[in-house]
């Protein structure tokens, strides 16, 4: 079974924003009204945004010794996920592959799991998805349908949690492919929408139990850590650093 | 429903399970029941899916991009991996381009003004009456003899559309065709010009760079042709063995500068004593590519003038005389320690290259800016970098640049021989375009009768554009393209809309790697509304007035033209169609001296100076032009003699506009990687909520402060303020950031519009309404950075 992970370099990623924005026309997060942006309630999965600097490891922030740093943060996949321990309704699971999965038909919208989550990469509908005249023309046909299950792209409901889906669909049109093509899936064959697109190259995905894996091979770098390691989460979106 | 448990259903089911142990355990055992891990989970998806290659247009860069069509509907683009800009990424503004594909604000057809200018009130006519009315106003004009009273102004065409512009242009007999350079890549091609003999932007080879020294580029972010530039840094940091520096010369920080191992802040306007201070260490410590600079320069040494009589001083003794580290360092802020050790650092770590900025401090409205980017381009030829792995390379096209020749018609051949509205060559006598100088022009008199507008909004985008406001008012019939009723097109008789780059045929040439190649537009759905390409209507218009003009215009489609002529160059259609991109990969190096280097590389395109192979560090071809200039001309253009050779690349102080004493800060205004340079992208939602990403701002302006000097003035983040310049006040909020100088201001580019859609509409302030609208007086070129404002609380 598969242990899909992400590899963001921030030495190559340049801050473009791009990831945000595949993402949003990947999996129908639409714009939403300046007021409601202004109120922090835009939804992309996969934001962008400067930290501030750590001022017990680096100089102060004095003019001109002053370094801007930028992070791109989509959800971190957990293995050991606090989100799906507070959910009262199972909407939020872990898989089998160790994908951390939002139910959209289960989510009651109780927001337990935007609280629990350390990374704060779950986003609740405070409105119901929107597009502006033919706007909603290029969403995304694709979602996964099951019995009680929405998942993936799928056109949200008012009032359910939705966050980065490592853009599942994807997953499983390649594994419909590979079976089609009668073969294996291979590693190349997913790849999430952040990481098709990224301008700097800045973002590998693949296998953390194939040992061959880009990712497996640099989760050894020295250049490589976790956000919030010490918490206890076990993420498997894997940053390195600069330098 | 059939759903076992439904959203709803467990709700109901929730309240009545208070107090109710056997509900609960229903409950529970449903909840079991409907793991998803056990449900069967299909996957939805369209019916009919297809994926069409193209060429982004939502900035300069024309990545390759290749859209997924579901039904019938553009759902997704992504970058095409053929593509050698991008190969496979995408930036923000190509993601959302559904938005602008399916924007509510386009404009669904051609529309004839009805009311006052400027009303706002239109009918829509047919196609057929528009192709009859333009075609009409300009067989009037070549009846009258006045063909040059027809002008296009045009921003952003990189492929055959450029030079099929151009044609259109001048087959009718104007020689009015104006490009946008002047406000950005033309002071850095000018500056190539008068050294390296070749007209144009430097593409340089970061994948196989050392070291970068960016001189107020901003690299990363908004270059002329920003995703090369990332593909390039990507590349350098961490593709290969050995990591790249790249040190950033600007007074903010940015992204780029974020991103870079250094950032040099230096003192705006300044870059030209940078950039001697550097050559000066070089020189002095003996590290200059000595077989380049002897053999293959002009100008390095002092050389004996025409007569033999006295020597005249060239490069090396004047940079040794006047740009040593501690008075580079007065002029630029930088420390003198810093200069030296970059010095060392760039030629120590050959190859190295300094990189000219698209626009930038370059265009400072003062002949100081061509300077500077002389004075750049200069640095990599003291190093050698010139035409040589990791340094500058010579950016080749197609041939199909080369169109057949104009039929002979003595109308169109007189129109062309007429001065142009824009002054270049003229008022402006180093200038090929002077865009923002059409006002000027037309309010001087210039008895414009025809103006035509293609990816043009000079209303909005020209520093003064209110100027065009009142210059239109003097041009009886004004014709606009845009896809969107922008600030200019508002004014217009006749809006004609084109089709975006998803629904039209265009092609867009590679610019960044050196070598030739092509990328292809196509329509990858049926045009959404009532739109004919420019191409397109151009050609009617030629046919429908008969004659030499038609004659010039054979093609029945601009998709033909493209068709025949891509075929010439040897590219299939159907290839071409299918991968989207057609090139000749693998950049082949000139050996110095040899018959392509001097053919292609070094001084090809001089008009008047040898065409020898020399690199100029002393610019014969600026002495050429110089010399045909009165001693009345040269007095008005501010070249009076002040002792120093006007054809070596020297710093000249920035004469700002507004006394430092009441206007502490210098504006920049700057371009975004979310908006971008293009007007349309402020009209898309998703780049207006994530605009402001830097400082946490959204759908709206700002002006960058440093956090010291807003603390001075009782300013915290968030305060509204008005900046106030000599030429106008806009109100906005204050953002501290601190990675900026503190005499330094930045608003950004492409908020504040007052017209184009809904979300671009009453937003934010346009920067550019507080800028020196005069032009540069002897290159022609826009002034970004020679205006001073203050900031005060609102």
């Amino acid at each position: 079974m598969a242990r899909w992970a992400m590899v963001i370099d921030l030495d190559k990623c340049v801050a473009c924003q791009g990831c945000s924005i595949a993402c949003r026309f990947e999996n129908n997060t639409p714009a939403v009204k300046p007021s409601e942006a202004l109120k922090g309630r835009a939804i992309r999965w996969n934001d962008v945004f400067p930290i501030p600097i750590n001022p017990e490891e680096e100089e102060s922030e004095e003019y001109p010794n002053v370094k801007t740093r930028y992070l791109t943060r989509p959800c971190m996949h957990c293995a050991n996920p606090p989100c799906i321990k507070v959910c009262p309704v199972r909407a939020t699971y872990k898989d089998e592959e160790g994908l951390v999965r939002q139910n959209y038909d289960r989510c009651i919208g109780c927001r337990f799991c935007t609280v629990a989550c350390p990374y704060g990469v779950r986003y609740f509908n405070w409105h119901k998805p929107e597009w502006d005249g033919e706007l909603a023309e290029a969403n995304n046909p694709d979602r996964l349908e099951g019995q009680g299950v929405l998942e993936g792209p799928a056109v949200r409901p008012l009032g359910v949690v939705e966050k980065c889906t490592f853009c599942i669909h994807r997953l499983h049109k390649a594994r419909a492919r590979a079976e089609a093509e009668g073969r294996e899936l291979r590693s190349e064959d997913y790849i999430p929408a952040c990481v098709e697109t990224c301008t700097g190259k800045a973002r590998f995905f693949g296998d953390l139990d194939d040992p061959e894996s880009i990712v497996s091979q640099f989760e050894q770098s020295p250049r490589a850590f976790r956000l919030l390691e010490d918490v206890g989460t076990h993420p498997k979106v894997i940053y390195l650093r600069e330098g | 429903m059939s759903n076992p448990l439904s959203r709803r259903e467990f709700l109901v089911l929730a309240a009545s399970a208070v107090g109710s142990t056997t509900a609960l355990a229903s409950l529970q055992r449903l909840l079991q029941n409907s793991d998803p891990d056990s449900v069967d989970i299909r996957l939805i998806t369209g019916e009919e899916e297809r994926i069409v290659p193209g060429v982004c247009l939502l900035c300069p860069s024309g990545c390759g991009v290749v859209t997924r069509v579901s039904d019938g509907r553009v759902v997704k683009l992504e970058g095409s991996p053929m593509h050698p800009i991008n190969t496979g990424s995408l930036c923000p503004k190509g993601q959302a381009a559904p938005e602008l594909l399916y924007n509510p604000d386009r404009v669904q057809g051609p529309m004839r003004r009805v009311g006052e200018r400027g009303s706002g009130e239109w009918e829509s006519l047919s196609w057929d009456e528009a192709v009859g009315l333009v075609a009409e106003k300009l067989a009037n004009l070549r009846e009258a003899g006045q063909p040059q009273r027809a002008a296009l102004m045009f921003g952003e065409a990189r492929g055959q559309l450029r030079s099929f512009l151009q044609r259109f242009m001048q087959a009718v007999g104007s020689p009015n065709t104006i490009s946008r350079d002047s406000l950005n890549v033309a002071g850095a091609k000018l500056a190539t010009y008068l050294t390296q003999g070749i007209y144009d932007m430097p593409a340089y080879d970061l994948e196989n760079s050392n070291y970068v020294l960016s001189f107020g580029a901003s690299l990363l972010d908004a270059g002329p042709v920003p995703q090369r530039m990332v593909s390039g840094y990507s590349y350098l940091r961490q593709g290969r063995a050995t990591r790249g520096k790249v040190v950033i010369i600007d007074p903010r920080q940015g992204v780029s500068g974020a991103k870079a191992d250094e950032w040099i802040p230096i003192v705006p306007g300044t870059d030209a004593a940078l950039a001697l201070g550097l050559a000066h260490v070089i020189i002095r410590a003996g590290q200059i590519d000595s077989s380049f600079v002897h053999n293959y320069s002009f100008g390095f040494d002092d050389f004996p003038n025409e007569s033999g009589t006295r020597l005249i001083q060239g490069f090396k003794s004047f940079v040794l005389e006047n740009y040593d580290p501690e008075t580079v360092s007065e002029i630029t802020g930088v420390p003198a320690a810093t200069i030296s050790r970059l010095a060392g650092e760039f030629a120590g770590s050959q190859p190295a290259v300094a990189v000219l900025p698209g626009k930038g401090g370059l265009l400072n409205g003062s002949i100081g800016g061509l300077y500077a980017a002389m004075a750049v381009h200069c640095l990599n030829a003291v190093v050698g970098s010139i035409d040589r792995p990791g340094g500058v390379l010579r950016q080749r096209y197609p041939a199909v640049r080369n169109w057949p020749e104009l039929p002979d018609d003595p109308i169109a051949r007189q129109g062309c021989r007429a001065d142009r509205v824009d002054g270049a060559g003229t008022r402006f006598p180093l200038a090929r375009h002077a865009y923002q100088a059409v006002a000027d022009g037309v309010l001087d008199g210039y008895p414009l009768e025809a103006l035509f507008l293609y990816d043009a909004n000079p209303v909005y985008e020209a520093p003064g554009g209110e100027r065009f406001v009142e210059a239109f008012q003097r041009i009886p019939f004004i014709v606009s393209f845009s896809s969107f009723l922008d600030e200019s097109a508002q004014y217009a008789d006749l809006v004609l809309p084109e089709p975006t780059f998803l629904e039209r045929y265009e092609d867009h040439f590679i610019e960044g790697f050196g070598y030739p190649g092509v990328g292809l537009r196509q329509p990858v759905i049926n045009p959404r509304l009532e739109t004919m390409s420019v191409g397109d209507f151009l050609l009617r218009v030629a046919r429908e007035m008969g004659g030499p003009v038609a004659e010039a215009f054979p093609w029945q489609t601009y998709q033909g033209v493209l068709r025949q002529r891509l075929r010439l160059e040897g590219a299939d259609w159907e290839t071409l169609q299918e991968l989207g991109v057609w090139m000749t990969p693998g950049y082949r190096f000139a050996r110095r001296g040899s018959e392509k280097w001097v053919n292609e590389v070094v001084g090809s395109e001089r008009r008047s100076a040898p065409r020898d192979g020399y690199f100029d560090f002393y610019s014969r071809e600026l002495s050429c032009i110089l010399e045909t200039l009165s001693e009345e001309e040269r007095e008005r253009l501010g070249l009076t003699d002040d002792g120093n050779d006007p054809n070596l690349p020297r710093y000249v102080p920035t004469e700002f506009v507004g006394e430092e004493d009441e206007y502490p800060f210098m504006l920049n205004v700057i371009t975004l990687m979310s908006l971008g340079p293009f007007t349309a992208a402020a009209n898309l939602p998703t780049l207006q909520e994530i605009s402001g990403m830097t400082v946490d701002v959204t759908w709206d302006s700002w002006v960058e402060m440093n956090p010291e000097e807003a603390h001075r003035r009782r300013l915290e983040n968030g305060d509204e303020v008005w900046v106030e310049s000599p030429f106008g006040r806009v109100k906005t909020q204050v953002r501290l950031v601190a990675a900026l100088r503190p005499d330094v201001v930045n608003i950004p580019y492409n908020q504040g519009h007052s017209a184009v859609g809904r979300y671009a509409r009453d937003r934010g302030v346009n920067g550019l309404t507080l800028l020196n609208p005069e032009s540069e007086p002897v290159t022609g070129l826009a002034a970004f950075t020679n205006t001073r404002v203050k900031v005060y609380r609102a």
